[in-house]
């Protein structure tokens, strides 16, 4: 049986940020996670890292928690971070007199915001619609949220911290008031093991109320669904929000090779991430005021993500909810050695989770102080292998595998290419992956499918979404003899679903040829349905 | 503000089509291709800097957007790369003197005798390998200069007088290097009782700008030679060129790279080449039929530039016309040349390489003389092949005046 000290549910930017932590601290610690790292709340949204700017009017202690956090992960997280900035700008739409009210609340929580003449606004985005009527310039950026998991992930196994993902919890084991495990349940083999731990915290977000009931407690979390849409390329070179009060479809985040609109917030159930037309076309028109030829821009897809928002207050959801974050010691409850961390921001789980860590350490008889916010997430690539790798990488790939890879994997993935220049061929045109990273990463413990590959390298997500890299990198993996990639009918169809799922919302004009290419290429030509097979 | 378009890849949908057309990837596998050079790193330009390796290997044929099926500009938006990747990275020596066409051209057929000394010179310089050095290549042929510039020779020209007048927009290869496709033209319009009207304000088109990466510069030429065209448009005139590449950068690059498809809509249906308009005279049963014999076999080049504007090929309906010639179609692909890409250095090589099917092909063939309406494409067909290649013109204008020289 596995034995630790704290086990944490839930593999989002919570659980990765408490992983870190604890294990930064010398606590021993396992975290748990259902699927893949990061596949749940804390990836799908707009990828926004707040400069607190949004926030300040409403709540000035969230803004200032944002902009000190941004200013933190824009040093340790260097390479997960844009350093773009946010400009808000009015439009004609927009009520004149909460710009004035905005800019003091922004002074209030010590968040800058330089004033752009129009000129210069519209030299900076020259796609920005015309009726802007004022613009200011904030440090909001954009922050790539899979490969800061990861890479918190990387950093918390250097301090002995463990991962175990696709597993679910089966259940809380406790004795007399008190939790001393877990029972967790492999998703394809449904093997059961058993982790005794001295204490349980569960980061779960929207899924924090189900995982509570496992211990025969209540817990109210309202998953409020947030609806984005990805645009083909950047239509825009910084951040651009609405400068009134927070509304649906007001950020444009470009974020990698695209652009990222959101969003909307509807209540819902924590595993319902679809989107309907309906919600494309409302956020389209909204989008408008923002870039007035936002239809001439191709979407490539849509996705949506469930806030894990808590309030006492049965009441309160949607917007008017907060969106700071508790954290319920249940041993009010009843039950000792279990807390549920719910709600917050992506842009402060590191707070949240040094937060959490003040109150779980002293319980584990461990004094540290957090050291979170010192240490970089990654180490610098050298230089030497920066040079050696511009020479031998296709253009404007290199930087992104160092980027996404981190020094250790890169420097691997870079000399797999010197030995073998074949291995620096592209898998996916649109992102710029090459064979080797898509070797490198298959081969890591954690991948289990082309889905996992893709959100450590961004394989799939660009303007083809998958219809080129699909067979090459189903190709590549089946070469390499990983356990997972026997069954290559399986590999297409669990990636392309995936692909679709995404697409069929906004199926129209070079979308929906697009997908009818994928389907004659897929369908027709490797007929991975096997269709007509039986007649014979 | 700039008039250059910002980028959009939005049109491609990633279907490789443009890949399976394009020569140079064909020649050499360094070139990853249109779809990927174009609009598949355009979005990355946007994240990323990097050097940029695959960008001097577009050649602007633009057989990818003939053959793309969801009309995205991807050699413009390879053009477009290229100047930005310029306004961050040092140009060579060899792109400030062969973007300079105009320049030079104006200068040396403005002194008696300077043409012939600047001729032998570029000869004994490439000879010498002396041109290697400013990255030129020595192997590529290189264009003669006129002694005297066409414009010159148009003032003094007396042309009989016609109800109908055309505009005639001759560029820089017809000023300055071969006069004699202009004055062919003019005598082959009169015949058919229209006028020539040559404006000596015209700048040059900008095409050896746009291959270089110069697109500022070519931007002012936009500004003033699309006003310029307007303004006859709104006259009445039809306008005609006999450069393919001229054509195809007033009628649709301009669009393609900077914000004005207004202007450039409101000439573009009346832009037509020479031979193209001829046909639609004969079409009308206006193009005089007095053709004479010559007896002659001669192969034909399609120019990729002609291909793309996609008006046919004139050439096969007119030529036919003239008794006892015999027409061979090369049918061989692209030329290689694609004007300042075969001259330099770095690209000269995989120009010989696409180039060497045509150049087998003329080598080969019964036929004396090669013809093509591109003057970059019959340099290239001229060079190492013993033969001579003209203007279809200048056929058309031996036919109808067998006594002229």
């Amino acid at each position: 049986m596995l034995s630790t000290e704290v086990v944490i549910i839930g593999g989002g930017a919570t659980g990765a940020g408490i992983l870190r932590d604890l294990s930064m601290r010398g606590i021993q610690a396992i975290l748990v996670e259902r699927g893949d790292l990061g596949c749940g709340t804390s990836s799908r949204f707009h990828g926004l890292l707040h400069s607190g700017a949004r926030y300040a009017v409403k709540d000035k202690h969230a803004a200032v928690e944002c902009i000190e956090e941004n200013t933190i992960l824009r040093r340790i997280g260097k390479h997960c971070v844009e350093p773009i900035n946010s400009i808000f700008i009015r439009t004609k739409e927009d009520d004149e007199s909460y710009e004035e009210k905005w800019l003091k609340a922004c002074l209030d929580a010590g968040i800058s915001t330089k004033a752009l003449s129009l000129n210069e606004l519209f030299s900076l985005e020259p796609n920005v619609s015309r009726n802007v009527q004022s613009a200011y310039m904030c440090p909001g950026a954009a922050i790539d949220s899979f490969r800061l998991l990861w890479q918190i992930f990387d950093s918390a196994k250097r301090y002995g911290g463990k991962t175990i993902t696709y597993h679910n919890v089966v259940s809380i084991d406790s004795s007399s008031g008190r939790v001393h495990g877990v029972t967790i349940e492999d998703v394809r083999t449904h093997e059961r093991k058993k982790i005794a731990c001295s204490y349980l915290i569960s980061a779960a977000g929207p899924w924090c109320g189900e995982i509570a009931a496992k211990a025969g407690l209540s817990l109210k979390v309202i998953p409020s669904k947030g609806s984005l849409i990805a645009f083909n390329h950047r239509i825009c070179h910084n951040v651009i929000h609405r400068l009134h009060k927070p509304a649906d479809a007001d950020i444009f985040v470009p974020h990698g090779t695209v652009t990222i609109l959101g969003t909307t917030s509807i209540n819902s159930s924590p595993d319902d991430n679809s989107t309907s037309q309906e919600e494309v076309k409302s956020m389209l028109e909204i989008g408008k005021a923002t870039f007035e030829n936002i239809y001439d821009y191709r979407i490539l897809r849509v996705f949506a993500g469930c806030r894990p928002l808590y309030s006492a207050d049965e009441n309160v959801s949607g917007r008017n909810a907060s969106r700071d974050f508790v954290a319920i010691d249940h041993e009010k409850d009843g039950l000792s050695g279990f807390m549920s961390v719910c709600g917050g921001k992506f842009t402060t789980h590191r707070l949240m989770a040094q937060k959490v860590c003040d109150i779980v350490a002293p319980k584990l008889g461990c004094q540290k102080h957090c050291q979170t916010a010192e240490i970089p997430l990654i180490e610098e690539p050298s230089s030497d292998l920066i040079n050696r790798a511009k020479k031998v990488f296709p253009s404007y790939s290199s930087r992104l595998c160092q980027d996404r890879q981190g020094p250790e994997r890169f420097a691997k993935i870079l000399s797999n290419i010197e030995q073998n220049p074949n291995q620096g061929e592209l898998i996916c045109e649109c992102e710029n992956v090459t064979k080797a990273e898509i070797e490198s990463v298959a081969l890591e413990p954690t991948t289990h499918s082309i889905s996992d590959v893709r959100r450590r390298t961004r394989l799939g997500m660009g303007t083809c979404q998958g219809t080129f890299c699909t067979y090459r990198a189903v190709g590549t993996v089946k070469r390499l003899k990983c356990d997972w990639a026997e069954d290559t009918s399986s590999l297409f169809k669990e990636f392309l679903e995936a692909r679709w799922k995404g697409i069929r919302p906004v199926m129209w004009g070079n979308q929906m040829r697009d997908v009818e290419l994928a389907r004659g290429i897929y369908e027709v030509s490797l007929n991975i349905n096997h269709e007509g097979e039986k007649d014979e | 503000m700039t008039l250059i378009k910002t980028e959009n890849p939005d049109q491609c949908i990633s279907c490789n089509i443009c890949l399976t057309a394009c020569p140079v990837a064909k020649a050499t596998l360094r070139y990853r291709g249109p779809k990927l050079t174009g609009p598949a790193l355009s979005r990355l330009r946007k994240l990323v800097d990097d050097e940029d390796n695959m960008l001097k290997y577009c050649s602007n044929c633009k057989n990818c957007e003939r053959v793309c099926p969801s009309g995205t500009p991807i050699a413009s938006l390879n053009m477009k790369a290229r100047a930005n990747y310029f306004k961050t990275h040092k140009h060579d020596l060899a792109d400030h003197i062969l973007s300079n066409n105009e320049f030079i051209g104006k200068t040396l057929t403005k002194i008696p005798f300077l043409p012939m000394i600047a001729n032998q010179t570029m000869h004994i310089g490439q000879k010498l390998k002396a041109l290697d050095i400013v990255g030129l290549s020595s192997k590529a042929p290189l264009p003669q200069y006129a002694k005297e510039d066409f414009y010159s020779i148009y003032k003094k020209y007396q042309q009989p007088a016609c109800e109908k007048k055309v505009l005639f927009y001759p560029g820089c290869y017809v000023n300055y290097n071969e006069p004699q496709i202009g004055i062919d033209l003019i005598k082959v319009f009169n015949h058919q009782g229209i006028e020539v009207v040559v404006d000596p304000n015209f700048k040059c088109c900008g095409s050896p700008l746009i291959s270089t990466g110069f697109l500022d510069k070519v931007e002012n030429l936009a500004k003033h030679n699309t006003k310029l065209l307007k303004s006859y448009a709104e006259k009445g005139f039809d306008i005609i060129t006999t450069c393919t590449t001229c054509a195809l950068i007033l009628k649709q690059e301009y669009r393609e790279l900077f914000n004005l498809d207004e202007t450039v809509k409101s000439y573009a249906p009346r832009l037509y080449d020479a031979l193209e308009y001829l046909c639609l005279l004969d079409e009308e049963g206006k193009l005089k039929q007095d053709f004479k014999p010559l007896d002659q076999e001669v192969i034909y080049h399609t120019p990729c530039h002609l291909k793309v504007q996609g008006y046919g090929r004139p050439v096969f309906k007119l030529l036919p016309k003239i008794p006892g010639l015999s027409i061979e179609d090369a049918n061989a692909g692209c030329c290689g040349l694609s004007g300042v890409y075969g001259y330099k250095k770095e690209t000269s090589k995989i120009a010989r390489i696409v180039g060497s099917e045509l150049k087998a092909k003329i080598r080969n063939s019964k036929a004396s003389l090669g013809i093509c309406e591109c003057n970059i494409c019959r340099l290239q067909m001229q060079n190492g092949t013993g033969k001579k290649a003209v203007h279809p013109l200048r056929l058309i204008c031996k036919s109808y005046f067998p006594s002229d020289k």
